[in-house]
């Protein structure tokens, strides 16, 4: 049985010297891509965001939210509100969004943009 | 004496207190935070004062100090589920 182990075993690791060495002599690595596209959509994104709002809020499921939704004026939340709606999109998209950011999202459809250039989030 | 904090310091520091609020395992402690948080933040909102405020600011920043241990200590433990949590936490 050990004999037969090493049988098949001897060719495998020929196989796989084999393999390696072909592949590092196609892919030069210059060309390698150390990233993956986020791959999300605007569209994607703009229904999770409308979903953390509802969610957040029970009193805004019943409201029309568009890109347009300043959290201040058209959804009501204050100053506090907007930091805990973004702490709950910061947990959604599995992301930090600084501060100084943060204090610069007014409306739905900014915050939409930031995530999308956010390579991180997911 | 240390100076007011600024707008964005107190958002900041709201902001700490519901993140660590949000890492407590067990529902009732984590919900229990939450208020506490929400409640003690809106209330001092309309503080003027500057000495005051600091003052608030300072015990704050030690009340935060102390949720953050106890959330960390809230993870080392694990606790069943009540039936009022949502089953498909992620």
């Amino acid at each position: 049985m050990f004999r037969q182990l090493l049988r098949t075993a001897t060719p495998l690791a020929h196989r796989q010297a084999a393999i390696a060495t072909k592949r590092t002599s196609i892919v030069p690595q210059s060309l390698m891509r150390y990233y993956s596209a986020s791959g999300l959509t605007k569209d994607d994104v703009t229904t999770r965001i409308v979903d953390v709002i509802k969610a957040y809020d029970k009193s805004l499921a019943a409201k029309p939210i568009s890109l347009e939704s300043t959290y201040n004026k058209d959804l009501g939340l204050d100053s506090l509100d907007t930091v805990e709606l973004i702490v709950a999109i910061e947990e959604e998209f599995e992301i930090e969004i600084p501060d100084k950011v943060a204090d610069e999202l007014k409306n739905v459809g900014e915050t939409v943009d930031y995530i999308v250039s956010n390579p991180d989030a997911n | 004496m240390s100076a007011a904090p600024s707008r964005g310091q107190v958002l900041n520091l709201y902001k700490q207190f519901i993140k660590n609020a949000n890492q407590f395992n067990n529902y009732n402690f984590k919900e229990y935070f939450l208020r506490r948080s929400r409640e003690s933040f809106r209330a001092n909102s309309k503080i003027q004062d500057p000495v005051e405020l600091a003052k608030v600011y300072r015990d704050a920043q030690f009340d935060l100090a102390v949720l953050k241990r106890q959330s960390i200590i809230s993870q080392l433990y694990t606790f069943d589920k009540l039936v009022v949590e949502p089953v498909a936490e992620k």
